[in-house]
């Protein structure tokens, strides 16, 4: 496997790091508005997405809520920059506080196991769509709350369009969110959480307290949902009890699996998904778009089960079996439901969604 | 050696990287694409010589997708059959087909401004969409941008203020205007009158006792003798109706928009055997599926407002305008049943409201079709009901924003003058 020493070699790895830095800066520039704006929104919901793998895909909770997370987000973002606080103030606020509000939630379901998970973290957008309606002081009620704080600021030295200047932030805070996250699923918490997801039973003998994994996971879930939120803002710049609807939170799940849970990459292909499926059902047929959604969705999940970052090991291994015995390992014309445990990059056996 | 080697193909790769950079950058969008502001004079984009493209996003899936659809397939009707007949005549000579552009949204707002971006540089204008807070979500885009974002569907009354929303305006009337249509009717009907009030809470609930109260300032025949209110997200409303039936108020006003809690409502105060007149907004008024399950007959008097008549009351069809308009709703919109949702009907105004519009407009620019748009009065649209119009020159009212109260007569309504 040559080509795979290839991009091990450490050049390679720097060189492609500073080629990917370079597009990020250049697209923005380059790109049509629409795509721009397009690109943004799929930075949006892949910190969304993200925040979901983190709870579900590495740690194996299910988490129906995180669109509650981000609504949250949202609505503190938009709360804040309506009264002027300082963009600074607004931005951590816009974390700290679904991180705050995780936490507390994330205590008492903690101490449920499995699906009793699941239908705690249910309530979340059940209840906070009326509250948000209900609270019509803080959160504009129905009408929801418009700003506009995400233009070219005044002291940018070069001009450029509102969306390119929104672009560059979403692409800024998406790519460090995505890099602390990597390190930190690469890492001990990574590994704790592959455990805690495996069976609490071995994570407990170890001394790795499920419930207390459990609950950073979730606040950490919830935490980069507020993220989400913030960006949400810059890209959207309105929110309304609408943001928070329980279907979107079904749907932010299904992008997750549709892009491969507990995965990286996975987490950007989930907001590509999540964000460019509408759109292309769009094309095709206004009036279907919900049919549409459904075929690619069952499509996706019978053809790669692991999700659309399985997509180049499935090729591969077509490939191979396609050789017939030239190579020394024989794919026993396995189903494509079950990918080769030896293929699996990531490090971890959990690199398939497991639960749910 | 190795070293070096790897160094040189390092190089090789950033000053490759760079020179693709270089080279991305050259051809940066220079204005193209984008809404050139030194080019006032041209027309404005969705707008040719023979064609003039509408877009519109609305919601096509989900929960809210029947009104949805009505409201792509009523203006696709209106301007195919004018299609059909060569096209609309403009006021500055040319006769254009119009084209429609619809999206589905979901009722999300995040994808109505998804669809909003993706529209604005190919349409001439945006309308029709149906939802607050999914036009909500690109009003502010839409008045940067300069894009018209016109006869939309929603009784959100920030759309008719000009101050707020130079580029918009609403097409049907606000939750204000119905509520304060009852007040004024039952204030003018000279009897004394005991009302409670049973809304919903939140602001389409607070916008129809607001109207209601602005209906009945002043007249002391009224007297509201108890308001209470409910969440939106509650399976019954039994405690509130029977606390509501000890006032033995002889008029309710109900500002519901949950269509199993109306029925349940109108039972419940059956059950109590209390019988008021009872007052329904129009989204929950409708004679199918409430009141007939409601046995709303029972009740001295239901009560309800419209401008426009409905496609699924007796008769219609059989009317010359109804067959007419029910074939072209299936010929160009491909909607084969008969509409059970007024925004059909709605939307196909909003097209002949636009088809005056274009025959005012005398050059191709947005700016022009503002101008022209808000200088429209007493147009009487297709199934406008006696008594209503079509009025954009007043500031800070919808398109439509007189409505005429009616009386459910069992099988449908009858418009009524006076109240009882």
């Amino acid at each position: 496997m040559s080509e795979t020493s290839f991009f091990r070699k450490p050049w390679v790895r720097w060189a492609s790091i500073v080629v990917i830095v370079v597009v990020l800066i250049v697209v923005p520039l380059v790109l049509p508005e629409f795509a721009n704006q397009t690109i943004a929104r799929i930075g949006v919901f892949a910190v969304a997405v993200l925040g979901l793998n983190v709870v579900m895909g590495y740690t194996g909770q299910v988490s129906l809520g995180q669109i509650f997370f981000v609504g949250l987000g949202a609505y503190i973002t938009a709360y804040g920059v309506t009264h002027d606080w300082n963009i600074v103030l607004v931005f951590v606020l816009a974390f700290v506080g679904p991180a705050v509000v995780g936490l507390l939630i994330a205590l008492a379901a903690a101490r449920l196991g499995g699906l009793a998970i699941a239908m705690v973290t249910i309530a979340l957008p059940i209840v906070g769509v009326p509250l948000a309606k209900r609270l019509g002081d803080v959160t504009g009620g129905s009408q929801g709350l418009s700003t506009q704080f995400s233009d070219v600021p005044d002291w940018m030295p070069v001009t450029m369009y509102d969306d390119q200047w929104q672009l560059y932030l979403v692409i800024l805070v998406t790519a460090i969110v995505f890099l602390l996250t990597r390190n930190l699923v690469h890492g001990r918490y990574g590994r704790a959480f592959a455990i805690v997801k495996g069976n609490e039973a071995v994570a407990s003998s170890m001394g790795i307290s499920p419930y207390w994994y459990k609950v950073i996971a979730f606040t950490l879930a919830s935490l980069i949902g507020g993220v989400a939120g913030f960006l949400y803002m810059v890209v959207i710049q309105y929110t309304s009890p609408e943001t928070m609807s329980f279907a979107h939170s079904i749907s932010l799940l299904a992008a997750m699996v549709i892009g491969g849970a507990a995965s990286i990459v996975g987490s950007l292909l989930g907001g590509a998904y999540y964000v460019l499926v509408p759109q292309l059902t769009n094309i095709v047929d206004p009036n279907s778009t919900a049919l549409l959604q459904g075929a690619i969705l069952l499509i996706v999940l019978f053809v790669l089960p692991g999700g659309l970052v399985s997509l180049p090991r499935v090729l591969t291994r077509l490939a191979h079996r396609r050789k017939g015995g030239g190579t020394g390992r024989t794919p026993q014309t396995t189903p494509i439901a079950e990918p080769d445990p030896a293929a699996v990059t990531e490090g971890t056996p959990t690199e398939r969604q497991g639960h749910a | 050696m190795n070293m070096r080697r790897t160094t040189r193909k390092a190089a090789g790769i950033v000053a490759m990287a760079s020179v693709l950079a270089l080279a991305l950058a050259g051809c940066s969008r220079g204005g193209g694409g984008d809404d050139g502001d030194g080019t006032a004079a041209a027309s404005s984009p969705g707008i040719t010589d023979t064609t003039l493209t509408l877009g519109i996003t609305t919601p096509l899936s989900g929960a809210t997708a029947g009104p949805g659809t009505c409201t792509v397939a009523g203006i696709k009707a209106y301007f195919g059959a004018k299609n059909a007949d060569g096209g609309v005549k403009f006021g500055d000579g040319k006769t254009r087909k119009v084209e429609i552009k619809a999206l589905d949204d979901g009722y999300d707002p995040q994808k109505a401004k998804a669809n909003y971006d993706q529209l604005k540089d190919s349409v001439f204008a945006m309308t029709a969409g149906l939802g607050t807070p999914t036009n909500r979500a690109w009003r502010e885009a839409a008045i940067s941008d300069k894009v018209p974002q016109v006869l939309v569907m929603t009784g959100d009354p920030i759309f008719s203020n000009k101050d707020d929303s130079p580029w918009q305006l609403g097409f049907v009337p606000t939750y204000m205007n119905e509520g304060e249509a009852f007040g004024k009717l039952l204030a003018d009907s000279g009897e004394d009158h005991k009302v409670v009030i049973l809304s919903q809470n939140d602001d389409y609930g607070e916008g129809y006792v607001s109207g209601f109260k602005d209906g009945i300032k002043g007249a002391s025949n009224i007297q509201v003798v108890k308001e209470l209110t409910y969440e939106a997200t509650d399976t019954s409303v039994d405690a509130q109706i029977t606390e509501l039936a000890s006032t033995k108020a002889d008029v309710i006003f109900n500002a519901m928009s949950i269509t199993p809690l109306a029925i349940a409502a109108l039972q419940k105060a059956q059950q109590l055997n209390w019988k008021p007149s009872w007052f329904l907004p129009s989204n929950t008024a409708r004679p199918g599926a409430i009141l007939g399950p409601g046995k709303a007959s029972a009740f001295p008097g239901v009560y309800s407002v419209a401008f426009s008549q409905s496609a699924s009351a007796p008769g219609f069809a059989d009317s010359d305008e109804g067959a007419k308009f029910l074939s072209e709703l299936k010929e160009y919109a491909d909607y084969k049943d008969t509409p059970a949702f007024p925004h059909c009907i709605w939307s196909y105004q909003v097209g002949a409201v636009l088809d005056q519009v274009f025959q005012k407009m005398t050059s191709p620019t947005r700016d022009d079709f503002m101008k022209e748009l808000r200088s429209i009065s007493d147009y009487v649209a297709p199934f406008m009901l006696e008594g209503t119009s079509v009025n954009t020159t007043e500031d800070g009212q919808p398109a439509v924003s007189t409505v005429v109260v009616q009386k459910y007569n069992g099988k449908g309504y009858d418009t009524v003058e006076k109240f009882g």
